[in-house]
């Protein structure tokens, strides 16, 4: 293997741990309550102003205030789902899906009226630096970024696996009717939920922050990258959608090495018109997405 | 789980009274047809207006086309910004490299965006409801990376301009926005005519059974995926040539105008804030988003703001999806239709 392969194949899992843990919460909403959540790439760039906003009033490296702007996407992310998602829970329908396609046009231009219509980037200190080990560079703002986002996934499962509430999610998600027929279906639980799935947009948005610029639009750019992260993992999976998000940066990274960083996302594309014309329920869902 | 489309009334029911309220349409679409063929003679209006007058019937056009298969078929396809696209690209380029006129070039894209069309069906068909508009989200941004790549061909992210040789025919091009006026409100007309054929017509009924319950229609011997396809062909169709009668207007197009996320949105809306699957819909939701376009376009110039426009858009959507899913056609028969008539 080429050393350029070995880089594109490291630098695509360390960006693709972020990838991984905001598509997470694209695919925990999805699992959780058939809600497809056009708008989740606008909580992540509300993560990513807020991290912003901290680190040029304060210094504060975004890495380390990453958990405030996942608090107020989870608030925002309460909000619309009490005034809009709630009537749909259940139903991965059209109307829903122009929704979320509502919501993340207003979100943006909101952002570009408070914000500004520019591409913002920061520079802090020591996370622009680079970890060299013989040719191979890394960020450390990355390396950080992956560890962090590592935790967290692991954090989400941990909640998921051991308590009452996370049970009675993960049962849903795997066993929809079954979870029903038992009885597990609360209002307080897809709030929840749908909190959890919103505050792991903005924590991303506050990480990426770190090493990747923002700008109003920048949503409509991940939402894409959630969906296939979600689509390969498999449809409501968190671990398996952490792996697709992986997967996403790896591939990414790769096509930039070999063919051109132009058109890093056309296999994507592809890949995700395969999955869903022929393995609809992911590499490590078992539901049918029909 | 079917997957239900956001119109949900039987068109079988206003046969009773298609007749008479078929003959009333037609004479307030002559009126307004000529109304709209005889503004470039009125002086008071300038050509900034005749040129909002031409935004506004393309923006129909291509609201008329999509809502074949979206509306009437229940497809909701977010990727056809790359039929437009297409369309609007072939024409260009034949033109600009070869010397192709238009006229030929339309063909071209036609022929082109069948070919896309195709493909992308076979692909996709066998998707429901979200899963097929979130493919469809792939394919065209597939396309507009491709086209930011393919600098040579396409002029790359800036986008091309085409060849500009003033007042022709031949060309398709001229100075005066007049003669798109009469050209575009043709296409309008000829799409609205096409659109009450195929909703009166087999196909028509077909398409509504396909969307209303595709088990159904199966079991009733209906080949779904035949009907799916030949209402995607002919939304695919019509969408390039109207991509190609935007270039020829506007003389310019980048990937993200021709491919990008919100051009696929952007689509959508007339129909959907007029009335899906209705053959008057498309035009008065894109009637009035051109006017809350225009409005808000001066309102923001006003006090300093852009995007104001898609911020309406996006208010105007989440309203209609909640509170109107039959749109403002549908709102109106609602409100004005007899009682005892069909719902």
């Amino acid at each position: 293997m080429s050393l350029s392969i070995i880089q594109a194949i490291l630098s695509g899992i360390l960006i693709g741990g972020v990838y991984g843990l905001f598509s997470t919460g694209f695919s925990l909403a999805f699992g959780v309550m058939r809600i497809v959540n056009f708008a989740h790439g606008e909580l992540v760039m509300l993560g990513m102003y807020v991290g912003l906003f901290i680190f040029v009033g304060t210094g504060l490296d975004p890495l380390y205030t990453a958990p405030i702007g996942g608090i107020v996407a989870a608030a925002l992310g309460s909000v619309l789902y009490l005034v809009f998602y709630r009537r749909f829970v259940g139903r991965a329908t059209l109307q829903q899906l122009l929704i979320g396609i509502a919501i993340a046009l207003i979100l943006q231009i909101s952002a570009q009226i408070a914000f500004g219509p520019q591409t913002r980037g920061l520079q802090s200190g020591w996370s622009a630096q680079y970890l060299l080990i013989g040719p191979i560079f890394l960020s450390y703002a990355q390396i950080f970024a992956f560890a962090l986002a590592v935790a967290i996934v692991l954090l989400v499962e941990l909640l998921l696996s051991k308590t009452v509430w996370g049970q009675s999610i993960r049962a849903i998600a795997d066993h929809r009717e079954a979870a029903e027929l038992v009885g597990i279906n609360s209002e307080l639980r897809n709030l929840g939920a749908f909190a959890l799935a919103c505050g792991l947009a903005g924590i991303s948005g506050g990480i990426l922050v770190a090493y990747y610029p923002v700008s109003p639009t920048v949503g409509f750019s991940l939402v894409p990258i959630a969906l296939i992260a979600m689509v390969i993992g498999g449809l409501g999976s968190v671990g398996g959608t952490f792996i697709g998000g992986i997967m996403v940066g790896v591939i990414q990274q790769l096509t930039g090495a070999v063919w051109s960083t132009a058109l890093q996302n056309i296999p994507l594309y592809i890949i995700l018109l395969l999955f869903l014309a022929f393995r609809p329920h992911g590499l490590f869902g078992r539901q049918s997405a029909h | 789980m079917t997957t239900q489309s956001p119109v949900q009334h039987s068109r079988q029911s206003d046969l009773d009274h298609a007749s008479f309220v078929g003959s009333w349409r037609v004479w307030v679409t002559v009126v307004l047809a000529i109304a709209v063929a005889a503004l470039p003679f009125i002086p008071a209006v300038d050509s900034y207006m005749l040129s909002v007058v031409v935004r506004a019937a393309i923006f129909i056009a291509l609201g008329q086309a999509w809502n074949v298969t979206a509306g009437i078929g229940g497809q909701l396809s977010l990727g056809h910004g790359v039929f437009f696209g297409i369309g609007a690209y072939t024409t260009a380029i034949l033109f600009n490299r070869y010397g192709i006129p238009p006229w030929i070039g339309f063909l071209g894209g036609i022929a082109l965006a069948l070919v896309a069309a195709f493909v992308m069906g076979a692909a996709t068909f066998r998707l429901r409801g979200v899963y097929f508009a979130l493919a469809t989200i792939a394919v065209s941004l597939g396309f507009e990376e491709y086209a930011r790549y393919e600098i040579d061909f396409t002029g790359g992210d800036a986008g091309m301009a085409v060849r500009f040789l003033g007042d022709s025919l031949w060309a398709l091009q001229s100075r005066d926005p007049a003669p798109f006026v009469w050209f575009t409100l043709a296409v309008v007309v000829g799409f609205y005519a096409l659109t009450r054929m195929i909703l009166n017509g087999r196909r028509g009924f077909e398409l509504q059974a396909v969307r209303d319950d595709e088990e159904a229609a199966a079991a009733a011997g209906i080949d779904v995926v035949r009907v799916k396809l030949w209402g995607f062909l002919l939304s695919a169709g019509m969408t390039a040539f109207v991509g190609s009668v935007y270039v020829q207007f506007y003389l310019s197009i980048d990937p993200m105008t021709a491919f990008g996320l919100p051009q696929g949105i952007q689509i959508q809306l007339p129909a959907l804030i007029g009335g899906l699957g209705t053959a008057g819909g498309p035009i008065a939701g894109g009637a009035i988003m051109i006017l809350v376009s225009e409005l808000t376009n001066w309102a923001g110039t006003a006090i300093g703001q852009e995007g104001i426009d898609v911020l309406a858009y996006g208010v105007m959507l989440l309203i209609i999806v909640m509170r109107a899913p039959a749109g403002v056609v549908g709102q109106w028969e609602r409100l004005f239709r007899r009682p005892g008539a069909a719902p």
